[in-house]
Order: structure tokens, then C-alpha cells, then sequence
């Protein structure tokens, strides 16, 4: 029982990390949303008319999922649009690396800036691997309850 | 499990799509919609040919690939080495003339990011534009 508390705890705690670390980004996103405009050109995946207005919109979408994280509420649905979301950047950055394109993810807006891609990458998995954790945990909470 | 996933993601757009229509209204007259930079920030290779010498060429490629070729009388200024390479090219630079700044190709970014340091960085009055194509297609038209 101790130890199912115990699991319970450092689950939360990963919630509080991510979720955090998705309203940050959502943040310095919104900010200054050009920015992230050209950040998202930057991937010559989707022309800028589309890129720009992803771009008013997706921090939103990270600053409302990283809530959802956080507060609990709507949390299934957070945690979905968060897999896709990172599924999503994940495959571009690699796609846009094997094209050779020397790219700034953008991901915590100006302050990323300088991050080598590797260090992009690793973090990124890191997030990702988190929220695939965070399934498991969810998963096993619901199964143990019914 | 799924289905509640699914209505609970949806919510989670239409939540962010309020305060993001919110935030495209309050920046509409600062964003270009349509394009990444405005028709008055670039220009073609014919017109900025055209400017003789009221034009100064700034390469904003790597070292290796100015070193190999580039246009005639253009001065190296890349970020790279912004810093050693900044003070050569204000030794040549005028305020009356025009600067036309080129990467590589259409899809390279050095040459805006080039053109916007000098707006922004080095305050320069000039009128400062990003060539249309860049060194790819300058070359074409010198075929």
C-alpha cells in the first residue's frame, strides 16, 4: 500500500515536470509567436500561410495540455494531443536533419536557440519517454481501481 | 478509455483555439500572412543587377563555399563570424547604397537572418534586402 502511494507520488511528480515544461514552452512561444512562425518555416514541411497560423495556435494547444497535466483535469486528452504533438516534432526533426537543413527546433522559443541538435533530440526523447511513461501509469491507476 | 481520450482532446482544441484567434487579432497588422518576407524585403536578381553600383552584395555563406566562388565584389558577413567579419564589411559600407544580401538557395535562412542582424544589430539605415533565390539563382541568370 505504502509503495502504491509511493508510485503515486513520483507519477505526479513527472505530471508537475512535464506539464511545466510543455506551459514554459507554451510561454516563450506566445510571446513572441514570429518567432515560432519561422521556426516552423525553418522545416520546409508546410508552407508559411499554414506555419504562421500554427504558430498562434500550438502554444496554446502546449499551454492547455501542460494544465491539463497539471490540474489533472481532462487529462487523457492532454496526454494524447501531447504523444502526437511530440510523435510529430520528433519525425520532422529527423526528417528535416537527413534533408541537411541546420535547424533551430524552437521548442523553448529564443532560449533553445543555441542548442546543439543532438541535445534537441535527447531532450525531446526524454519528453516523449516521459509521456509514454505517463500512459503506463494511467493504465495501471485504472486497472488497479477496477 | 479511448473514446473519453478523444472527446477530452477535442475540448482541448477548441480551448486553445480562443485565446490563439485572440492573440492572431491583436498581432494582425504585424504578421505577414502569406509569406515569410514582404515583397519591400527582397528582391529579384534582375532588379538588384540593375542597382549597378548604388549596390553593395553581402554573402552570407559558410567561409569554404564564399571562398570557392561568389559574386563579384561581394563582402563575406556570415554569423558564423559575425563578430571578426562585421567590422571588414562596415570598412566598405555606405549609407546610400543599397544592401543586397544572398545565401545559397531559396530554402537557406542565413541571408534573412543576415539582413535582419543588420537592421536590428547594426542599426544600418540602408535599405537592406534578401536576394530571391540566392547564389543558386544568380548563377542561373549568368549561365
Amino acid at each position: 500500500m505504502a509503495e502504491e502511494k509511493q508510485m503515486k507520488i513520483a507519477w505526479r511528480i513527472v505530471d508537475l515536470i512535464v506539464g511545466g515544461l510543455f506551459i514554459y514552452a507554451g510561454v516563450l512561444k506566445v510571446i513572441d509567436p514570429i518567432q515560432f512562425a519561422r521556426d516552423i518555416d525553418n522545416y520546409k514541411i508546410l508552407p508559411w500561410s499554414i506555419g504562421v497560423r500554427l504558430a498562434f495556435f500550438l502554444p496554446w494547444l502546449e499551454i492547455f495540455c501542460g494544465l491539463a497535466l497539471i490540474l489533472r483535469r481532462l487529462y487523457l486528452g492532454g496526454l494524447s494531443i501531447l504523444s502526437i504533438l511530440m510523435g510529430v516534432f520528433l519525425a520532422a526533426s529527423l526528417i528535416a536533419k537527413a534533408r541537411g537543413l541546420d535547424i533551430s527546433c524552437g521548442c523553448f522559443g529564443r532560449v533553445s536557440k543555441n542548442f546543439s541538435f543532438a541535445w534537441h533530440l535527447t531532450l525531446d526523447f526524454a519528453i516523449f519517454a516521459a509521456i509514454i511513461a505517463l500512459w503506463f501509469a494511467q493504465k495501471n491507476e485504472r486497472g488497479t481501481r477496477h | 478509455m479511448i473514446a473519453r481520450a478523444l472527446r477530452q482532446a477535442a475540448l482541448l482544441v477548441v480551448l486553445a483555439f480562443l485565446p490563439a484567434i485572440g492573440e492572431a487579432v491583436y498581432f494582425r497588422g504585424k504578421v505577414p500572412w502569406q509569406s515569410r518576407l514582404t515583397s519591400g524585403q527582397t528582391v529579384d536578381v534582375d532588379l538588384a543587377r540593375s542597382w549597378g553600383e548604388n549596390a553593395m552584395w553581402v554573402d552570407a555563406r559558410p567561409d569554404n563555399e564564399f571562398a570557392a566562388d561568389h559574386i563579384p565584389n561581394a563582402i563575406l558577413l556570415n554569423e558564423d563570424r559575425w563578430n571578426d567579419l562585421l567590422p571588414q564589411f562596415l570598412a566598405h559600407w555606405s549609407p546610400e547604397k543599397k544592401i543586397v544580401v544572398y545565401c545559397s538557395a531559396a530554402s537557406c535562412n542565413l541571408a534573412e537572418e543576415v539582413a535582419r542582424r543588420l537592421r536590428d544589430e547594426a542599426k544600418l539605415p540602408n535599405d537592406i534586402r534578401v536576394l530571391q533565390g540566392g547564389w543558386e539563382e544568380w548563377q542561373k541568370k549568368n549561365k
